[in-house]
């Protein structure tokens, strides 16, 4: 199985371990990326407000890329999954611009078509790989460990893309786990907000939105949370010690990006999945892999 | 009880009432606005979702001009209407109603060429962004025009009674502010009714919640005339379920961006309305479809409350879900606007006749007592025409100059009997008595079973009898479960209960005084309409010692003649 | 603990709809969950400020009715089971916004959505109680009314009809749907951090957005959304799209667009658009790092040492990378769609 691989900006800086993780990981699953060297940013939230064309664009070039490859694009952030969404739709929608932007891309040698499939690396792991060659590789199931889902919002809603009435309906990460062999964790943050959006600015907002959800996952007993986003993991991870001169509470919570904890399963070490990068120190109970 | 000195009291937050404060407020004055509901939320304002186009507005033609006004007359109110009123109303509408709102940013639909997009047909009607959507756009500007130019309002705050000066004139009005349950005695040089017109007094209706005929009991008890009480409209394919939908209208006019029009089925299948071929002239050819949904029943292929269709399966769904803003519901409940058929019933609908007025002035019998919109007894309402009446109350007043006149004391022993009246209501309920909500339940019950489609003489002096004992037994021992007087709607019921009573009693006694049937009221005993006799006015005078009396006044014909004199009911198309 | 879904069968699974089955989240599963003969179980807050301590719970059992809805169910309870329930409702056919309530923890309009067999309900959220499902609208009201809902040309009215298409109108047409029933208010997170943010919510922005998107519309919209509604504290949730009874594209059709006009409008004070765009445009790829300062200045990084040391350790800086680093490859493909946009107009 091959795929265009976009691991957006935070994977190459803030979170490189989640650059690291995922293709270690792809490596054991034998899913081949091929990685969209010159692309570059999918506009995050801040270009689809200030200029919408400059945001069909950016996004329509690094579709474009893929589908000159010919492979479906993967990515592993939800914002940027979402705002390649987004764009495919607004570029459906009004073939005016998109043709202003295949006129610029144009000029690079490029096309966008709209026909490249997008999917986040959680829903190509279960729908490429499936739960059945998932189990059979994992080496060490992560039995009695209590994990947190912490899906963030954009692989989740608006309902216009992912279907649901109520995102917190939503069980992929939770069927992911129950594959890896640990117990999921119910409370009160599994599909709500980090803040990052707005952290650039006023960081207080994410700190005050998402330390609450932290201490219910703790008041659950969870051990960790798991996110399929970076930005959400750079909020939960970087700002945990915030959070806690806030609440005036310890939560000490590790937080795992979803290829880590894939990982873990599947054997590989904790220092190789880049775990020492995180700002809140990860000590799991999980034991040797069993072979 | 608060005191309130005011000018211009308006009771009424609808188009009528709306439109009349934003005209005084431009003639120089400062009316204050007192809303059961709230501004542009609550009365039926917000269901009127065609417009129709009046004179030669976008290209009408003259044919279509002509078409208008038959329609207006013939159809829609079945000529019980002052041709002179509906003359000007239609220039004013044309040269002023539409203007303003353009102005003001309400939407009208156009097309991606710049062009509005109206209904094709001898009489056309435009929407605001869409077809069922225009009044909510409407009356949502209103909210805003009152923000924009500092209309002062009481919202969710009744009034409960008027208060009258020596000579019987009103100078003021009593309400209840039920969020609080703080109430208001205002002095006034002039109050505006703008009530309205689609009561919830059937078990199926089409009003909002809080309507419940207070304008028509308020203003009997000041003796004022009343007109036509009994003429009494229905819409005849609203959804049949779930219950709250009971006003969920299926349009049966034209289609805006359509050449079709909406069908009805009976119980077998069989096509038997489309106002496309059945009354191209009838736009919103209600009374016409009511009658046929009657004749349905009377063959035991339709039920009153269902058991008959409605669909718009043969006009393109995507035309139907661009312009109609009820196609959602279709899809709400399940059902495909583009092939599946809605179940359908009747439901209560708007009050032809209402307070007796002078159209062109709104003044009624009683001194300083105005009304304004469907409340009044001179027409089938519309969200123009009622604009229109607020236009010309707001002149009328001005023209009187009533800032030159003196305040009006306030008569305190009526504002204290009416307060202590409102205390009493907000009592436990005594032993062996009852809830508001019961008697309102029994009332609507009462009118869908004995004032539906089909009156008889016999059924409706049952009627008045049923009628009477509850207002025994609400007098005798209604009571709430709970005396809270915060938000307590229980309460809210209790003061309906008895206008409801009132003004079922009055549509009762005027339907008895009405001998013949025409449009959409229909007396077994008379099955003929009666140009002869009864194109007329049927006025009913309450009398101080609760008795009524009644006087006939026929109509002018300055422009367009009913085409017969007398004619067998079911033989007269509109 | 949340159960894995144990239903992942072979061949063509969709993963981004997983739970959605199995817990009855669409509109036919929801129809379909009550029938003729069903009891609909009903546990209400119950709340007068003015006599109560605490909110509390009440139970009823209503008899399901055809397509029943939400609403149908509180009219039983007030109207046959004759309870004293405030509750408010004006025209029963989603045209007043005034009927909204939270059902096991969604906003709904109640004369819409259907009935379900067992139904927690309570108010709105983010708005005062006056009693039992009765909120207090006008702080919501108020904040509307601040930021001018209303037309202010540039040029005198032309007179009717006005030159006007239907594409002109664009996402306003969006905003127009609007039922101000408050339910994306009640939904938005940033309004449970009351004096910690000046947000105005996401019901007056789209409220607003009426007359901001209006290409009729002439006033300074842009300073207005930063003013009086603080548009960039919206943390792009999405919770408003999906509690919106209507389907508004709320963050996409209203509060992107807002954020646009408050961008141009004064990008001083949305330095981290600015900071955003500089960023990409010289390097192709955020760090964010670069990012944190420009938008908030060095003074940052000495406003927490300890935090920013960390940071460096865990390698989640790179101050070297951040200022002698390459622009990723392909920047100058990237600066040329820079160039081509550069006139773009929200
Ligand atoms: C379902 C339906 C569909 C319709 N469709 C159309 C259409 O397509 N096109 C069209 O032109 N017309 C249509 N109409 C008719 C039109 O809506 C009405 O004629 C018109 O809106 C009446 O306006 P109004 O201001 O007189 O009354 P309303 O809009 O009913 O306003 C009455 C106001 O009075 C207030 N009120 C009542 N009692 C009291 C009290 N005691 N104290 C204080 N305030 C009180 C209410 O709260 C409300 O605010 C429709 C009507 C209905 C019901
Ligand atoms: S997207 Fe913005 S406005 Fe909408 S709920 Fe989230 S924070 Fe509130
Ligand atoms: S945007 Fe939707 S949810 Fe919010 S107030 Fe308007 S209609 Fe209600
Ligand atoms: S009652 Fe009006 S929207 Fe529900």
């Amino acid at each position: 199985m091959k795929f265009a691989y976009y691991p957006g900006c935070s994977a190459q800086s803030t979170c490189k371990e989640l650059n690291v993780s995922t293709r270690l990981v792809a490596d054991r699953l034998g899913l081949e990326l091929v990685e969209l060297e010159s692309a570059a940013c999918t506009g995050s939230r801040e270009v689809r407000a200030a200029n919408r064309d400059l945001f069909l664009a950016l996004n329509a070039r690094i579709m474009a890329q893929a589908e000159e490859l010919g492979l479906p694009l993967m990515t592993i952030c939800n914002t940027c999954t979402l705002n390649f969404f987004d764009a495919k739709k607004m570029l459906a929608d009004d073939p005016e611009a998109c043709a202003r932007v295949n006129e610029m891309l144009g000029e690079t040698g490029l096309a966008y078509k709209g026909n490249v499939e997008v999917s986040h690396f959680l829903w190509v792991l279960l729908e490429e790989i499936g739960a059945e060659r998932l189990r059979e590789l994992v080496v060490r199931p992560l039995r009695g460990l209590k994990v947190g889902a912490f899906y963030g919002c954009h692989m989740v809603r608006p309902p216009a893309h992912f279907g649901f009435v109520e995102s917190r309906n939503v069980r992929s990460i939770e069927t992911l786990n129950e594959i890896l062999g640990c117990d999921s964790v119910d409370y009160s943050g599994r599909v709500e907000c980090c803040g990052f959006h707005t952290a650039a600015g006023n960081e207080k907002i994410a700190v005050k939105l998402t330390g609450r959800h932290v201490r219910s996952a703790r008041d659950g007993g969870a051990q960790a949370l798991v996110t399929p986003c970076p930005l959400c993991h750079t909020v939960l991870d970087t700002f945990q010690a915030e959070m806690e001169r806030d609440l005036e509470a310890r939560l000490d919570m590790p937080i795992l990006h979803l290829p880590q904890l894939v990982g873990l399963a599947l054997g590989l070490s904790p220092r190789d999945l880049g775990m020492d990068n995180h700002m809140v120190a990860v000590d799991l109970p999980v034991g040797a892999p069993v072979v | 009880m608060k005191t309130m000195a005011e000018e211009v009291v308006i009771v009424g937050g609808g188009g009528a009432g709306t439109y009349a404060a934003l005209r005084l407020k431009e003639l120089g004055y400062d009316p204050l606005v007192v809303c059961k509901g709230l501004i542009g939320k609550s009365g039926c304002s917000i269901f009127a979702g065609n417009l129709v186009l009046s004179g030669h507005m976008l290209g009408t033609t003259d044919a279509q001009s002509e078409a208008t006004m038959e329609y207006f007359t013939k159809w829609w109110n079945n000529f019980l209407i002052d041709q002179d009123y509906l003359v000007k109303g239609g220039s004013w509408i044309e040269e002023t109603f539409y203007p303003e709102l353009d102005e003001a940013g309400l939407y009208f639909r156009r097309d991606d060429q710049g062009d509005i997009v109206a209904s094709v047909g001898s009489v056309r009607n435009i929407a605001a962004n869409q077809q069922g959507q225009s009044g909510m756009l409407l009356m949502d500007r209103r909210r805003k025009q009152f923000a924009e130019k500092n209309i002062r309002s009481l919202e969710e705050t009744s009034v409960t009674a008027l208060l009258t000066g020596s000579g019987g004139e009103v100078i003021g009005v009593v309400a209840l502010h039920y969020p609080t349950g703080e109430r208001y005695a205002i002095t006034a040089k002039a109050v505006v009714l703008a009530t309205g017109h689609s009561d919830r007094l059937s078990t199926r209706s089409t009003g909002t919640r809080e309507q419940s005929a207070d304008g028509i009991a308020l203003a009997a008890r000041a003796y004022a005339e009343m007109c036509n009480l009994e003429i009494q409209w229905w819409h005849a394919s609203d959804f049949a379920y779930p219950k709250t939908w009971d006003r969920m209208h299926v349009y049966p006019n034209p289609l805006v961006g359509s050449t079709e029009s909406a069908r009805m089925y009976n119980a077998d299948g069989e096509l038997f309305f489309e106002q496309k071929t059945d009354a191209p002239v009838g736009l919103a050819p209600y009374a016409t479809q009511f009658k046929r949904v009657g004749e349905q029943v009377a063959k035991g292929k339709a039920r009153l409350d269902g058991g008959y269709t409605t669909s718009y399966a043969h006009i393109p769904p995507e035309v139907v879900k661009e312009y109609n803003y009820h196609a959602k519901a279709f899809e709400k409940v399940g059902l495909d606007v583009g092939s599946d058929h809605v179940e359908s019933a009747v439901s209560w609908h708007c009050r032809q006749g209402g307070v007796h007025c002078d159209p062109h002035t709104m003044e009624t019998s009683v001194a300083g007592l105005y009304v304004a919109g469907g409340i009044g007894g001179h027409s089938n309402g519309g969200i123009g025409v009622v604009s229109f009446d607020g236009n010309i109350v707001a002149e009328t007043i001005a023209a009187k100059d009533v800032s030159a006149w003196a305040q009006p004391e306030l008569p305190a022993d009526q504002a204290e009997a009416e307060d202590g009246r409102l205390a009493g209501l907000l009592r436990p309920v005594p032993e062996g008595g009852v809830t508001p909500m019961r008697i309102k339940n029994k009332l609507r019950q009462l009118m869908w079973d004995k004032m539906g489609f089909e009156k008889t003489e016999p059924g409706m002096s049952e009627a008045l009898e049923v009628v009477r004992s509850l207002r025994q037994q609400a007098e005798a021992g209604m009571g709430l479960k709970n005396t809270t007087p915060n938000f307590n709607y229980g309460w809210v019921d209790a003061i309906d209960a008895f206008n409801m009573i009132d003004v079922c009693e009055l549509t009762i006694l005027s339907a008895l005084n009405r001998k013949e049937s025409r449009g959409p009221f229909y007396r077994t005993d008379y099955p003929y309409t009666d140009n002869e006799n009864w194109h007329a006015r049927n006025i009913l005078i309450p009398t101080p010692d609760g008795g009524v009396e009644f006087r006939v006044e026929p109509y002018a014909t300055p422009y367009l003649e009913p085409e017969f004199e007398r004619r067998d009911y079911f033989d007269v198309p509109w | 603990m949340v159960s894995g879904a144990n239903q992942i069968t072979e061949g063509g699974i969709d993963a981004r709809r997983l739970g959605q089955e199995e817990s009855g989240d669409s509109s036919p599963a929801r129809l379909a969950s009550l029938g003729e003969g069903d009891t609909v179980r009903v546990r209400l807050q119950r709340f007068d400020p003015t006599r109560d301590e605490a909110p509390y719970t009440e139970s009823y059992e209503v008899p399901y009715s055809k397509l029943m809805r939400v609403l149908d169910v509180l009219n039983y309870i007030a109207e046959d089971l004759e309870e004293d329930l405030a509750y408010r409702w004006y025209c029963g056919v989603k045209k007043c916004g005034a009927c909204a309530v939270r059902v096991n923890g969604r906003e709904v309009l109640s004369c819409w959505e259907a009935a379900e067999p067992d139904m927690v309900i309570e108010p709105l959220r983010h708005a005062p109680v006056i009693r039992d499902t009765v909120v207090d609208r006008a702080p919501h009201e108020e904040r509307i009314k601040r930021m001018s809902p209303w037309l202010e040309r540039a040029e005198p009215y032309p007179g009717f009809p006005e030159r006007l298409s239907h594409r002109d109108m664009g996402g306003v047409v969006h905003a127009l749907n609007c039922l101000s029933c408050m339910c994306c208010t009640s939904a938005c997170p940033v309004l449970d951090l009351g004096a910690d943010t000046d947000f105005a919510g996401p019901a007056p922005l789209v409220q607003f957005a009426q007359q901001a998107l209006d290409p009729r519309d002439a006033m300074d919209r842009g300073r207005i959304a930063l003013d009086e509604g603080s548009v960039f504290d919206c943390v792009s949730c999405y919770r408003c799209e999906e509690a919106c009874p209507v389907g508004i594209p709320v963050v996409s059709a209203i509060i992107e667009p807002l954020k646009a006009m408050a961008y141009r409008s004064m990008p001083a004070r949305a330095g981290h658009v600015g900071a955003f765009l500089d960023v990409i445009e010289g390097r192709g790829r955020i760090d964010p790092s670069a990012l944190v300062l420009k938008t908030q200045g060095w003074g940052v990084l000495l406003r927490s040492p300890g935090r920013t040391l960390r940071l460096l350790v865990r390698g989640k800086i790179d101050p070297l990378k951040t200022f002698f680093g390459d622009a990723a490859k392909g920047i100058a493909e990237v600066r040329r769609l820079f160039d081509g946009t550069r006139d773009w107009k929200p």
